[in-house]
C-alpha cells in the first residue's frame, strides 16, 4: 500500500498541471478520482474554453466600468440608467456595493470645513444657516434623505 | 446639539427608477417638478413617518446635496468649529445610525 501511494500515477507525467496536483492525488480517497480524471482528454477543449472565459471577463469588466461611470452622474441620470436594467441582475453579478461606495464617496473628508448653506424650513417659518448654529457652539447632525 | 433633516432629491421616483420595496409599501411618487411639489412631498414624508426633527428643503438645484454628495441618504456630524466630524459612507449601505452615535460619543468627550 505504501509503495503504491508513492508510485508515479502516470508514466506520461509531462503535463505541468498534472505534476502540480500529483502530490495531492496520493491521498487514498482522491487517488481513484485523479486516476480517472487523468485518463480524460481535455486538451481539445482548453483553447476554446480559455477564449470564452477571457471574453466573458473582458465583457464583465467593461460592464463594471459602464455602471461605475453612471454611478458618478447626477442622481436622475443614474436612476434612468438603472431603470433599464431588469430586476436584481446588477446586484447579483456585479460588485454593486463596492462600486457604489467608491463612486459616491464624495470630496469632503473628516476635518474639512463643512459647506455652509442657508435653507428654508419645511414649515416655511424661517431659514436656517449652518454656520449660525456652529458659531453658537452647537454641533449639528445632518440627516439627508427623501421619502422614496 | 442641533438635528436637522435635509430633504433632497428623490431616491426612487416612479417616473425615473421605481423601487419594488416602495411599490409594496405604496410609496409611489413621481419626481417633484418644482419647489412647491418637493415641499408637499417632504411634508407627506414627515407626517407619515412621524419625524419630529426640524426639516429643511434643499433648493431645487440640489446645491446642498451636491456639496455633501448626499444622495440618496447620508449622515453627517458637524462640530462647533464648522468642520466635518463624521461622514457616513453613501447610503443605503453606509447609512448607519450606530456609527453616528459613536461619533457623537467621541465628540462629547
Amino acid at each position: 500500500m505504501t509503495s503504491s501511494l508513492f508510485a508515479p500515477i502516470s508514466r506520461r507525467s509531462t503535463n505541468t498541471t498534472f505534476l502540480l496536483f500529483e502530490p495531492f492525488a496520493r491521498a487514498p480517497i482522491i487517488r481513484p478520482l485523479f486516476l480517472w480524471g487523468s485518463k480524460l482528454k481535455f486538451n481539445k477543449f482548453k483553447k476554446p474554453l480559455a477564449i470564452i472565459l477571457c471574453t466573458l471577463a473582458v465583457l464583465w469588466l467593461a460592464a463594471c466600468s459602464v455602471i461605475y461611470h453612471e454611478m458618478c452622474q447626477p442622481p436622475e441620470q443614474f436612476g434612468r440608467a438603472m431603470s433599464k436594467i431588469p430586476g436584481e441582475l446588477p446586484f447579483m453579478i456585479f460588485p454593486f456595493e463596492t462600486l457604489w461606495m467608491r463612486a459616491r464617496a464624495g470630496t469632503l473628508h473628516i476635518g474639512d470645513r463643512a459647506p455652509d448653506f442657508s435653507l428654508g424650513k419645511l414649515d416655511k417659518t424661517d431659514h436656517v444657516q449652518l454656520s449660525s448654529l456652529t458659531t453658537q457652539g452647537k454641533p449639528v447632525v445632518l440627516i439627508f434623505g427623501s421619502y422614496t | 446639539m442641533a438635528f436637522l433633516v435635509v430633504y433632497i432629491t428623490e431616491a426612487h421616483p416612479t417616473d425615473v427608477w421605481q423601487s419594488e420595496n416602495n411599490f409594496k409599501d405604496k410609496v409611489l411618487f413621481a419626481s417633484p417638478r418644482n419647489e412647491e411639489e418637493r415641499a408637499a412631498l417632504a411634508g407627506t414624508c414627515v407626517r407619515k413617518l412621524g419625524i419630529d426633527i426640524p426639516a429643511l428643503l434643499d433648493e431645487f438645484g440640489n446645491s446642498t446635496e451636491s456639496a455633501y454628495t448626499a444622495w440618496p441618504e447620508r449622515l453627517y456630524l458637524i462640530d462647533t468649529a464648522g468642520k466635518v466630524a463624521y461622514k457616513s459612507k453613501p447610503g443605503p449601505y453606509g447609512f448607519k445610525p450606530d456609527e453616528l452615535k459613536a461619533a457623537l460619543g467621541k465628540l462629547a468627550m
